[in-house]
């Protein structure tokens, strides 16, 4: 059992060093980093003429949509792209004979990719989190001059309460938004739905021909997830005036298609509102199971594939 | 899964029956890459796979080490299931080209097939030290894979077949791309683990070299083992005799010759008389060792 | 070696593709059922928190166009709210009232939960845009003005209220729907109402406590005794608040309410000062 695990680490690691190693990557992962620093400088230019009570609100919502965004959208892309040439390219290298001519199972080595590539997704995550929170923080001392530029315009702002206590309210709304823990949840509830991406993306790759059909497929499913609770309330109400045609495949979809539009609570959060740490683990549980029941598909379809 | 009895294990391949066919879905045909071979390899000797492409060597080495399943039939590696982990632990796989990943250098690659093989530690690198040294490759440990030439893709390809200490070795094309030299290195690393007492399972195209190690060879045709049998007992012409005869006969001496065997019984007419040659490596060596050459050099790919 | 064949190659001995198809579609099988029974539950939690936007409907497809379709099919709604938001500013400037109210309704639809959208369209609407009409040089008729300037009011107070329905926790709304009524509207009971609502919840500030009162105090003198009882109570919960203000000292606040006691002749037992 350790000694399964262990060989499952060590391919992990050595894809996670390949991946490392490519130059695509680095260029996406830089791109990403600068577009996430640059949405405080988007967030100016998009709130032109803005009186100051609403003004830091939409800058801060901003940097904040933008920067988790490019997190989803980017980690999105390095997830798709990495593993639906993970196979293919060993396949076609042919150093897939050489690892499984050593004693280790077709079930550890598809694992240890996957693992790797769940160590990749994670690093591109965290590095593009410190720039998301490198962003914020920039985000909050604009804000926080700004509004005491304002208040400094009055000689006694410091003395008057009526003043202090409306400096130090606008003060607060902002680092509050700023400095928001519950962007945390927000993260990973984004790192959660990348992983099930890459778990998608992996059993697509067991049987696909080529890589480019399995990133198509991924892509779709992808889009096809965002519809999937509308579709299972569907099919789960009845709708009698349904063709069969129409009830089977809203019935597929619901059936085996996973609802990724439960994860935009991430748009919640962002927006300043409470979702509490049991709904997150919640969702995360889902993925969680999901993707282990992907995981074990990939795993029987990959050990009677031929080589 | 059997419980491993390798004590009691009489060959160290065996095929049964073994058969894979591929469905041409679009031609409505099969292919038959390899039809009811029974193939038995003892322990400890030098098996050669002869035969044109196609013929199902690539086939029965991808069979024996589990890599494909088969359609019909078994293999087996020391009496265990070719698909059993503790058959491909006493297997070493040298693969006819480079399937190893070219961003790894040297120490890498075999610091991670090594760990893939359970050995781990101090004692594997001081295997990783001793199979470096074995195979020559001091100056290009350092260096990627995809910087090394053909030779030095073969030596680390060696080293790495080598890394857990294998007693079956599978080795697919050897010496393809070497220079002369470096394939006599080969030649006789495979008689030294000969004499260790590992088995040489080896497919080549170079039958003088094959001739040279083998003890026995199979030679396939169309996916079917067409002969099998030991060098000896093979290759020898049953109807002829060969005397060697250290002096450069005249044409008078050969003619008495002649007349002595012909009082013996045989037909003066398939007497001939030739000189023996050298085989042009046998020059090749001789030549470039008397110049001083000590041998490949690691030089990078250019 | 050969070139490998195809991945799902029937090479295999129908034993091993049997057992293969088998085992996927029990995991498969086995897991479905349980997929959307726990869907269910997470959409549940979800909807009792109040937490999606509008379901993606024809309309709201041909509303977006179909880059944007994507961008909320990728799960990136709150940008493409923000994007959309960016166009309000433009029509603004453009003075297009109408598609400001279309786009400020579509980030609402998108992003029911985001304070933001209703707050600012709101104002953007109920303010400028109203403010806008009732000067504008186009329009001679001036009942005509006055008309349009009150349409653009109510369409802002739509706004606010639908904020409020969906975000009832977030002051700010509750303090603008106050705002509106108060100075444009002059309704000051329900202004009153609004202020006090929204000096209830979690960010407000300290003042409001003290608007409903203010919008008793100037309006309702003449008012018969339930308001008066109403503005008491509210001057009453004052008094620890007072102390922070200069406007009203403890002893001007006392004469206050003797005074007022006074003139609409409440009996003793009734009085906050009886003696």
């Amino acid at each position: 059992m350790i000694s399964s695990l262990n060989r499952i680490i060590v391919i992990g690691r050595n894809t996670l060093t390949e991946a490392v190693r490519q130059k695509v990557l680095n260029v996406l992962l830089i791109f990403s980093l600068v577009l996430v620093g640059s949405s405080v400088t988007v967030s100016q230019l998009a709130t032109p003429g803005l009186d100051s009570a609403g003004l830091f609100d939409a800058q801060i919502k901003f940097v904040k949509d933008f920067g988790c965004g490019a997190i989803g959208l980017f980690g999105f892309f390095i997830a798709l792209l990495s593993t639906a040439q993970l196979i293919p390219q060993e396949l076609h290298n042919r150093t897939i004979y050489t690892i499984l001519a050593k004693p280790v199972r077709r079930s550890e080595f598809l694992l240890g990719k996957f693992f790797g590539i769940v160590l990749l997704v994670a690093l591109c995550v965290a590095l593009m989190s410190l720039a998301f929170a490198a962003a914020l923080y920039w985000q909050e001392l604009q804000g926080l001059q700004a509004t005491e530029a304002i208040y400094s315009q009055n000689p006694n702002w410091h003395t008057d309460p009526v003043l202090a206590n409306a400096y130090n309210h606008d003060v607060q709304q902002i680092i509050l938004q700023t400095r928001d823990p519950q962007l945390i949840e927000a993260i990973l509830l984004i790192f959660a739905k990348l992983i099930m991406t890459t778990a998608i993306a992996l059993l697509i790759s067991t049987f696909a021909t080529s890589s480019i059909f399995t990133i198509i497929t991924t892509f779709m499913i992808y889009l096809i997830g965002h519809l999937e609770s509308t579709a299972r309330e569907f099919w789960l109400a009845g709708g009698a005036n349904a063709s069969i045609w129409q009830s089977g495949l809203v019935g597929f979809i619901s059936l085996l298609i996973p609802d990724m539009n439960s994860f935009t609570i991430v748009d919640e959060i962002l927006a300043g509102n409470k979702v509490p740490w049991s709904h997150a683990l919640n969702l995360m549980g889902y993925a969680d199971v999901y993707i282990v029941v992907l995981l074990a598909v990939s795993i029987v379809i990959f050990n009677y594939r031929e080589i | 899964m059997e419980t491993s009895a390798p004590v009691a294990a009489p060959f160290a391949a065996e095929t049964i029956g073994l058969t894979k066919r591929y469905p041409l879905t679009w031609k409505r045909k099969v292919l038959v890459a390899l039809d009811h071979l029974d193939l038995q390899i003892h322990p400890g000797e030098v098996f050669g796979l002869l035969g044109p492409n196609g013929s199902g060597k690539s086939t029965t080495l991808k069979l024996l080490l589990g890599l494909i399943v088969p359609t019909a039939g078994e293999a087996r590696i020391f009496g265990l299931p070719t698909d059993s982990l503790e058959a491909r632990r006493r297997v070493g796989f040298l693969p006819e080209n480079p399937y190893f990943y070219g961003f790894l250098n040297g120490d890498e690659t075999l610091r991670f097939y090594g760990k893939l093989c359970g050995v781990t530690g101090p004692k594997l690198e001081q295997r990783i030290e001793e199979l470096i040294e074995l195979v020559g490759l001091q100056n290009g440990r350092e260096r990627p894979l995809r910087s090394y030439s053909k030779g030095m893709l073969q030596r680390i390809g060696l080293a790495q077949a080598l890394i857990h200490d294998p007693d079956l070795l599978f080795l697919d094309e050897p010496t393809a791309g070497v220079d002369p030299l470096g394939s006599a290195q080969i030649r006789d690393l495979i008689i030294r683990l000969k004499k260790m007492g590992k088995t040489v399972i080896f497919s080549s195209h170079l039958l003088e070299q094959v001739q040279e190690v083998a003890d026995r060879v199979a030679i396939f045709s169309l996916g079917k083992k067409v002969l099998e049998g030991s060098l000896e007992s093979l290759l020898i012409e049953r109807q002829s005799t060969q005397i060697n005869v250290p002096a450069d006969l005249s044409e008078e001496q050969q003619q008495r010759l002649r007349e002595a065997l012909g009082q013996a019984g045989i037909d003066s007419q398939d007497i001939r008389f030739t000189r023996p040659h050298l085989s042009l490596e046998q020059l090749y060596l001789r030549t470039v060792q008397a110049q001083g050459d000590p041998g490949p050099r690691n030089s990078p790919r250019t | 070696m050969e070139s490998s064949a195809s991945p799902m190659s029937t090479g295999l001995p129908l034993s091993l593709r049997l057992r293969r198809a088998t085992l996927v579609a029990l995991l498969l099988g086995l897991w479905a059922p349980c997929k959307i029974v726990w869907e269910q539950h997470i959409n549940r939690e979800q909807d009792y928190l109040r937490y999606r936007g509008a379901p993606m409907t024809r309309q709201l497809r041909d509303q977006l166009g179909q880059g944007l379709t994507i961008g909320v099919l990728s799960g990136m709604r709150s940008v493409v709210a923000d994007l959309i938001w960016l166009n309000v500013s433009t029509a603004w400037m453009n003075q297009e009232w109408f598609r400001m109210g279309g786009y400020i309704n579509l980030c609402m639809a998108l992003q029911p939960r985001a304070p933001i959208f209703p707050d600012m369209g709101g104002w953007e609407l109920a303010w400028n845009a109203s403010i806008s009409s009732l000067y504008d040089p186009a329009q001679p008729n001036v009942l005509r003005r006055i008309k349009a300037s009150r349409f653009w009011v109510d369409r802002g107070l739509e706004i606010y209220l639908r904020g409020i329905e969906n975000n009832p926790t977030y002051y700010r709304l509750w303090l603008d729907t106050a705002l509106l009524y108060q100075q444009r509207l002059h309704d000051y009971r329900t202004a009153a109402y609004y202020y006090q609502k929204a000096s209830e919840l979690p960010g407000a500030l300290a003042y409001l406590e003290r608007a409903p009162a203010e919008m008793y105090g100037p309006h309702f003198l003449n008012d018969p005794e339930s308001e008066y009882a109403e503005w008491k109570k509210l001057w009453f919960r004052l008094t620890p608040a007072q102390k922070a203000e200069k406007q009203h000292s403890a002893g001007q606040l006392e004469w206050e309410i003797r005074r007022l006691e006074q003139k609409l002749s409440i009996p003793k037992e009734k009085r906050v000062f009886p003696n």
